[in-house]
């Protein structure tokens, strides 16, 4: 049975009916979700605790990842505090800036760690314009999508594919793949959840499990092959591309189910883990918390997820629903692939453990996706259109 | 129109979201379970594999090395010590790119092609896994701050300290103490199973002298731990220890004063002295001229330092003259004439007319005297026994030796530790050569002839003996026929030492004492007996000795010998053109003990001393032993032989008489020709 008020014919649409006036609580006021902030502040405590460890009681290295925290959170708050509707408003505009600037960095940008992808301003810190189009682009397909009849056709997959591609090949050309691979990935989580249909989704995955050996062959380069056979094997070249994994699986396995206790993780201690302090963080965790620990932290993660799905499901419009779906997916993109890259299941791609390894730009874009699903959660109640 | 405008049914919309929502969950749910059963596997299933490899990555067993026995001299001095030094040193197993690694390491300290070239040859040794193998030593401060900066960047590379050797006498011991030095793979090799292992953390082991005889004494047992070292090879913690036991301190007999004065005395000549107690066998002196700096070769001695020391084909600082033969000469002839009196060959009343050679019945060829290379000439006219030791006439020992024979001879004299080694700890030593026609057929394949005793019984010709040899030989005299072996180890952690003697011997049995006093008579007159009116009736070194220290307060036994280097046929010795190069002089030799003919003290030190092309055994080979015998007596034993009540002997009366009376009449003609002749022979 369908009520008639749940249909209507909409050009463009904007929310065109009004919800009735609630009683707003004083979190609404302040536009924080409280249940999501005590999730977060409970992964950037045990975050820094880890850390802790992990850098051997470094107090300079662990003030300055509390302080890129605290400048998160400072801007999760900012963030939350514009009305969804807003960024629904400017994501066009948003994301032809964005486009531009990724243009810019391709002419004057700085090279770090062999990828081109930052911008040195006079006057502002140096940043990655890569990063925001983390949350531009599901903001911009959600934008465009959330306006057309679900599940999209074809015509609008295309659009929503090239507006995808276009910013994420710019990042290619920085040489960023591991940041284009998440922004696409963002992108089509935002196609996924408009409803495409099955059949193009097996498709699609299809055709990547026959293209893939064909990239494998003819355009992958040397070090990603490299780093997909140590995955199969890594005892083909156990000091050199292998060490890592090696290392890390040796720190995992022997923390047991207990772990070693706090500050006792020989293996990271004693410098066998590289990057302990950032990508491979997961093994320092689990060699001295065990089991339990990473159980720990999957629980945590399990109820950010959780909330962030709750916020996705209660939106109250389909480009709120959509962008909060794509935040929480991405953000579940990221600890699955790191915590699998170190623990073996999947070939080393470098993205950090979100939220626990140390980390400045990712931390703060991270906190954006956040402040945009408290935006999503707490301006439910919104003004009739103009 | 359509597409533009669609039918918007939210409700359906959000259903939709809302199933995807569902697969989105169901998919995150079945990833984290696959997660959760690859860290159940490795941190349930796998647990104690990577729990053992955890310990495996940390946890390394190594060796502890003990520390090297201390080496002191009789009187307490330190010959041989150990001193801290920093060394570089590689864990292979750490180093990804060694290449790399040494490029960047010559960068920061000294690191010579001979380093590289060193370390590559230690790589290839048998070694355990992720042992450490030294690439530099002694690192200095700056270098080592260098590395440490760069530590980060420098994987299996660390800094060790290290206690290695150190002489602190130098030269002056090199050869008897002998050095440590590095380990080399044939050593390695012949080590059985367990000592090799014992060798498992020690980098040096003795190659010479003292230092290889008792290598086993002053090595000690290694020593064990388990430590816990980082990713790049540091130890961070030690778990567990078992202490290495340090290796034993020897006390030897020498006494470094006596080196010191024995090098000295030497001058700039090259040679050899060794000193015995005539008491136990101690060896108190050893010293071979020139020697070379043994801490050179501690920590790996540089090309250009050892060509040095190898192509000196001239001082051959490396050779250890002490322990290698030459022939001793005229120092033989007491030990001849005992022999002659012993098995009746002469007596002390035995004269023969001497006219300056000798001749085979039945043979025109002659063999001279010394005095033929006089420029007075020939012969000692009529010589008994004694006369022929203290003027060393080469006739007489032409006779008896003849009429002795090889073999009495060589049965004699072998009691004497001629031919053989006798020392008991100095088994490097050669023995030079006792001729007897068995050697002679066996070493040349040719029949023993008749000039040939002759050529021996004044210790040329094949008879060959070591200046250890010729100490020992004195030292038995000293002790009128009490057989000492010399030995170099007096005390193990200061417990006195007693060597096994794998082949005891017995000691020279002479049935009438009285020819031991004849032969220390004679012996004493060739040090003591001054000038006089009688033609040729002096001492040989009576000018070198005790005319040039008229207050020598104790009396010496000596005998002096020229040892000819090139075999010059003895008819062109006549000539008076020849011109002997530096290299072709002979050798200056002196034996001596003392004090000698004192009624209460016995003899206290028997010397041997051996000057390489010296040319004049007495006044040259004579004073070093004298400077020897003084600086132990004197200054070291501190005997106040004034203090000590002598009873006077005759003879010696008889010699002091006539000593003050030559002073009285000196420069007299005779005086005068007997200081030539003095200088000329022995």
């Amino acid at each position: 049975m369908k009520a008639p008020s749940n249909r209507d014919f909409v050009r463009q649409s904007n929310v065109s009916f009004t919800q009735p006036r609630r009683l707003r609580s004083f979190w609404q006021v302040i536009h924080i979700d409280p249940i999501l902030l005590a999730g977060l502040l409970a992964l950037c405590g045990f975050g820094l605790f880890v850390l802790n460890s992990a850098t051997g009681g470094d107090a300079e290295t662990i003030a300055r990842q509390a302080g890129t925290m605290g400048i998160g959170l400072v801007v999760m708050c900012a963030v939350a505090q514009f009305d969804i509707q807003f960024y629904r408003r400017w994501a066009p505009t948003a994301y032809v800036l964005a486009l531009l600037i990724l243009g810019l960095v391709l002419v004057i940008g700085v090279e770090k760690n062999g990828a081109k992808s930052w911008l040195d301003l006079p006057g502002l810190p140096s940043f990655q314009p890569s990063e925001l189009l983390k949350f531009i682009v599901p903001m911009l397909l959600a934008w465009y999508l959330a306006s057309r009849a679900l599940p999209p056709n074809l015509k609008h997959v295309f659009w929503a594919g090239v507006f995808t591609l276009l910013p994420a090949a710019l990042i290619v050309l920085q040489n960023d793949m591991g940041t284009a691979l998440m922004v696409t990935m963002s992108g089509i989580f935002v196609v996924l959840l408009a409803g495409l249909r099955w059949r193009v989704v097996f498709a699609g995955i299809f055709a990547a499990l026959i293209a893939s050996p064909a990239w494998y062959l003819f355009l992958a380069q040397p070090h990603q092959k490299n780093r997909i056979l140590t995955f199969f094997d890594p005892y083909r070249d156990p000091t050199g591309a292998g060490y890592n994994i090696i290392q890390s699986q040796i720190a995992i396995g022997s923390g047991g189910v207990y772990g070693k206790g706090y500050g006792n993780g020989a293996q990271s201690h004693l410098d066998f883990i590289p990057e302990s302090n950032t990508d491979f963080i997961l093994a320092v965790l689990a060699e001295e918390f065990g089991l339990i620990g990473v159980l720990v932290l999957i629980a945590l993660y399990l109820f950010v997820i959780i909330r962030g799905a709750r916020i996705a499901l209660t939106a109250s419009d389909m480009f709120g629903r959509l962008l909060a779906g794509s935040i929480t997916l991405t953000f579940f993109l990221y600890l699955f692939v790191n915590m699998s890259m170190v623990s073996g299941l999947l070939p080393v791609i470098g993205l950090p453990l979100p939220l626990i390894s140390r980390g400045g730009t990712a931390v703060v874009t991270l906190f954006i996706g956040f402040g945009l699903l408290m935006s999503i959660q707490t301006h439910r109640v919104t003004r009739p259109a103009r | 129109m359509e597409g533009r405008w669609q039918l918007k049914d939210r409700e359906a919309e959000r259903r939709l979201f809302a199933r995807r929502m569902l697969v989105a969950s169901i998919v995150i749910a079945l990833l984290f379970a696959a997660l959760l059963v690859k860290l159940i596997n490795l941190q349930i299933t796998q647990y104690d594999y990577f729990a053992a490899r955890a310990d495996g990555n940390r946890l390394h067993s190594q060796y502890v090395p003990p520390a090297r026995g201390l080496i002191y001299d009789r009187s307490g001095e330190l010959l041989a010590d150990n001193q801290p030094i920093f060394n570089l040193s590689v864990v292979r197993e750490r180093v990804d790119d060694i290449e790399e690694t040494l490029e960047l390491l010559s960068s920061l300290i000294r690191l010579a092609p001979e380093d590289v070239e060193q370390f590559r040859e230690r790589l290839k040794r048998r070694r355990v896994p992720f042992s450490s193998v030294p690439l530099r030593y002694v690192l200095t401060e700056e270098e080592k701050a260098r590395v440490s900066v760069n530590a980060h960047r420098l994987p299996g590379i660390s800094i060790e300290p290290q206690f290695v050797r150190s002489y602190p006498s130098g030269e002056l011991n090199a050869h008897a103490i002998g050095y440590v030095s590095e380990i080399n793979r044939e050593e390695l090799d012949a080590f059985a199973e367990d000592v090799r292992e014992n060798y498992g953390g020690t980098n040096h082991i003795g190659k010479t002298g003292i230092e290889r005889t008792y290598e086993t004494l002053l090595h000690g047992e290694v020593g064990y731990e388990v430590v816990e070292k980082n990713n790049r090879g540091q130890v961070m913690r030690r778990l567990e220890r078992t202490d290495p036991i340090a290796g034993k301190n020897l006390t030897l007999y020498l006494e470094n004063r006596l080196q010191r004065v024995a090098t000295e005395a030497l001058g700039e000549h090259r040679g050899a002295v060794v000193a015995i107690d005539p008491a136990t066998g101690g060896i108190l002196a050893m010293v071979s001229k020139p020697g070379f700096d043994p801490n050179l070769f501690v920590t790996g001695i540089s090309n250009a330092d050892y060509s040095r020391l190898i192509t000196d084909t001239v001082n051959t600082p490396l050779f250890d003259r002490t322990v290698n033969p030459y022939p001793p000469a005229s120092t033989v002839k007491p030990f001849i004439g005992l022999g002659g009196l012993q098995h009746g060959f002469t007596d002390t009343d035995t004269v023969i007319q001497d006219p300056g050679y000798f001749r085979l019945p039945g043979v025109r060829y002659r063999w001279g005297d010394y005095t033929l290379r006089t420029a007075i000439g020939g012969g000692h006219g009529e010589t008994n026994l004694q006369r022929a030791i203290f003027q060393s006439c080469d006739t007489f020992f032409y006779d008896l030796g003849y009429r002795m024979g090889i073999d009495t001879i060589h049965s004699f004299l072998s009691q004497f530790g001629f031919g053989q080694n006798f020392a008991l700890d100095v088994g490097y030593a050669r023995t030079g050569v006792l001729p007897s026609r068995e050697w002679k057929q066996a070493t040349r394949n040719e029949p023993w002839y008749p000039g040939d005793t002759i050529n021996s019984s004044i210790g040329q010709g094949y008879m060959w003996a070591t200046p250890l040899q010729l100490a020992t030989a004195t030292a038995i005299a000293a002790n009128k026929g009490v057989v000492v072996k010399p030995r170099m180890l007096a005390a193990i952690d200061g417990e006195p030492f007693e060597p096994q003697d794998p082949n005891p011997v017995g000691n020279v049995q002479i049935d009438n004492p009285e020819h031991w006093r004849y032969i220390e008579e004679s012996m004493t007159m060739v040090v003591h007996r001054p000038y006089s009116q009688v033609f040729r009736d002096y001492g040989t070194a009576y000018e070198a000795i005790a005319r040039a220290d008229r207050d020598m307060s104790y009396k010496m036994a000596g005998k002096s010998g020229s040892a000819q280097v090139v075999s010059i046929a003895q008819d062109i010795l006549q000539s008076e053109d020849i011109d002997l190069s530096d290299l072709n002089k002979d050798h200056a030799l002196f034996v001596a003990y003392a004090p000698a003919q004192h009624p209460t003290i016995k003899p206290q030190i028997a010397v041997a001393v051996f000057v390489e092309n010296g040319q004049h055994g007495s006044s040259v080979a004579g004073p070093v032993a004298k400077a020897v015998i003084d600086s132990y007596l004197l200054d070291i034993l501190e005997i106040d032989f004034a203090a000590v009540a002598t009873d006077p002997d005759a003879l010696l009366s008889e010699d002091a008489e006539r000593a003050r009376q030559s002073d009285e009449n000196s420069p007299s003609l005779v005086a005068l020709i007997a200081e030539h002749e003095g200088h000329r022979h022995d």
